[in-house]
């Protein structure tokens, strides 16, 4: 019991003295390693929440159908057979790209297919989203971090702790009436030009953009207390030198695993939320319409590729910091 | 933290760092008679509201706020069936506060039990948990929770139900951290020196020093509670009518955004006021609020 426990961290460099002994090519297969585990995870809960908790057959049927009629629908389903067989089929079909048929939305047609039909459009504003958090919350964060008790800093922690604190949705919806239909500067309804982008970007941007601030101000903050900035100061460094020296260099392989991280919360259910809000054609819309007929394969289908994707995000965002924590610490 | 700052005092221009502590010194009363109105509408809502928030006044539909009706006076405003907003918005409260605490409380449990046990013994169950923490922050929860709402019902209880998973990972995370700093501390050996047993120690030497922790996170995962369940209930998988949450509310007034904002408005304000209240509230005691 008093053996001291090696804490895992997020390769946010704390154990670079330990990660020394191993190559970086071992470091990253770990990391997939870790990645597959916990996609496996994800993956098995969803087969299991969706066929444990409640019942989809009854909810798909008609309130007045008869016991043979939602008995129907579940062997349609495949949910009348025992549950390792569905197991094998839900992977294999996961494996072959097979996730069922839709049964309302677009009666008979593959469930993945009508999923990644929409995956473009969700990507592309889970992008605008990134873009409009970074412009929001990054260089803002460093400047009240180097400035803390300042004016700008004071006004950026109100406006940040505000930005995570209202509902996003509702903050979308406020854009929609100023700049939408008060304004007339965008039309209401995205129509897919590249200005239709700006109203739902905006809001992912001030919802993660404010997160962003957070962390970005703080980890700034950590770093101005080094002992290393102390030192500069003390050889005569101006304090702006040591800034653009060195804690931007590192601050930024920080800031860039946060704003992966904000990355992969966005496909963990944010982006789904604003693509309600604005009609948006993406995974989210298209999903709470299956939602709305317990339309069970698409909504499965769409959980499934949401999920991929917060696994993948934050494996890349993994990565990269392994990969450049490593060639920072060879260039010290 | 604060060896930190006195050393920064004495280094010239770095010094106003001290500066932060009286940022954060003030105004934490504010937070709490936020809170306290909240609280306030949640438990008294029936006797505070002017009129009953499911009242409806035809020949007053869409009044703005401050207007007077014949019925009286609408602070924030009537909406598409001639119903008191501001009535409306303090029904909202009870239920929004009853799932954010009782879905905080569930969710705190399930955490700090799996961190202290993590931290503490260490090991495969270590392992476990924490894989099970990456794993849950990695689910796409919104799009989960709707997909078990559909087959389940939408309800306030599986909300309650659902909700905690938003949160214990967070608490499992940190309270294992405590735990594993407080493990080799003195009062744990003398523990151990003693004859406690494990159950013993984790219950009575090691939960009352994670107080404080607990605390100021629960107040925090009150706030992302209250949110997550706004957001369920703003497309539909979540509170139903007649059951009243700000987010259902919120949810409510969309389809009439361009004729009236207020319906839609103040039941937002009310939500972001209170999760700005618990986040600040939190922060002003430490700095575990942050990437929460």
């Amino acid at each position: 019991m008093t053996a001291t426990l090696i804490e895992p961290t997020r390769g946010l460099g704390f154990g670079a003295r330990r990660r020394r002994s191993r190559s970086r090519a071992q470091l990253v297969l770990r990391r997939i390693r870790d990645g597959a585990i916990v996609l496996f995870l994800v993956l098995t809960a969803i087969f299991l929440l969706g066929r444990l908790v409640g019942d989809p057959a009854e909810s798909l049927a008609p309130i007045d159908a008869t016991q043979e009629e939602v008995d129907q629908i579940r062997a349609n389903l495949g949910l009348d057979r025992p549950l390792l067989t569905q197991a094998g089929e839900y992977y294999s079909g996961l494996v072959r790209g097979d996730m069922g048929e839709s049964f309302v939305i677009a009666r008979n047609q593959d469930a993945l297919p009508l999923v990644l039909d929409r995956l473009g459009a969700t990507m592309r504003l889970t992008l605008a989203g990134l873009l409009f958090s970074i412009l929001l919350g990054v260089v803002t964060g460093i400047v009240a971090g180097v400035r803390p008790g300042s004016l700008f800093d004071r006004v950026g922690n109100f406006l940040a702790l505000a930005g995570v604190s209202f509902p996003y949705f509702w903050f979308g919806q406020i854009l929609i009436l100023i700049v939408a239909v008060n304004l007339h500067w965008v039309s209401v309804l995205p129509d897919g030009g590249p200005k239709s982008y700006f109203l739902p970007g905006v809001t992912l941007g001030i919802h993660h953009g404010g997160r962003l601030f957070q962390l970005v101000r703080s980890a700034t903050l950590d770093e101005l207390g080094k002992s290393y900035v102390i030192v500069a100061e003390s050889k005569g460094l101006g304090y702006y030198a040591v800034v653009m020296k060195h804690i931007l260099r590192n601050v930024g392989l920080v800031v860039m695993t946060m704003v992966g991280w904000e990355y992969a919360r966005m496909w963990g259910g944010t982006v789904f939320l604003v693509e309600f809000t604005f009609a948006w054609p993406g995974i989210g819309k298209l999903t709470t319409d299956a939602a709305d007929f317990h339309d069970f394969n698409v909504i499965q289908a769409g959980v499934v590729v949401a999920g991929v994707f917060v696994v993948l995000s934050n494996l890349v965002v993994d990565l990269l910091a392994t990969v450049v924590d490593k060639s920072a610490e060879a260039g010290t | 933290m604060a060896s930190s700052v006195s050393i920064l005092d004495d280094a010239g221009r770095l010094g106003h760092v001290s500066r932060l502590t009286r940022v954060r010194g003030s105004g934490w009363w504010i937070w709490v008679a936020l809170l306290a109105v909240i609280v306030l509408f949640a438990i008294a809502g029936n006797w505070i509201a002017p009129f009953e928030h499911t009242a409806q006044e035809p020949r007053a539909k869409f009044l703005r706020p401050l207007e007077s009706s014949d019925a009286g006076f609408h602070l924030f405003g009537t909406d598409e069936l001639g119903r008191d907003v501001f009535s409306k918005v303090i029904a909202g409260a009870r239920l929004t506060v009853f799932i954010g605490v009782a879905a905080t409380l569930i969710g705190a449990s399930v955490g700090t039990a799996l961190g202290m046990l993590a931290g503490y013994r260490g090991g495969w169950i270590d392992r476990i948990v924490m894989r099970l923490t990456e794993a849950q922050t990695a689910m796409p929860m919104f799009l989960i929770a709707l997909l078990l709402i559909s087959s389940l019902g939408p309800s306030v209880w599986n909300l309650i139900a659902i909700l905690p998973t938003y949160i214990w990972p967070t608490f499992a995370r940190l309270i294992r951290a405590e735990t594993i700093r407080m493990r080799s501390s003195q009062f744990i050996e003398a523990a151990i020196a003693l004859g406690c047993t494990t159950r013993t120690i984790l219950w009575r030497h090691l939960f009352p020093n994670l107080g404080s922790r607990i605390g100021i996170l629960a107040a925090i995962s009150v706030g992302q509670v209250i949110l997550a369940e706004a957001g369920l209930s703003f497309i539909g998988a979540g509170v139903q009518s007649p059951d009243v949450t700000w987010g259902l509310l919120i949810s409510g007034g969309r389809k009439y955004l361009t004729v009236a904002w207020w319906p839609t408005v103040f039941p937002g304000v009310f939500a972001g006021i209170t999760v700005f209240a618990l986040n600040g509230l939190a922060r002003r005691f430490t700095d575990v609020g942050r990437g929460v």
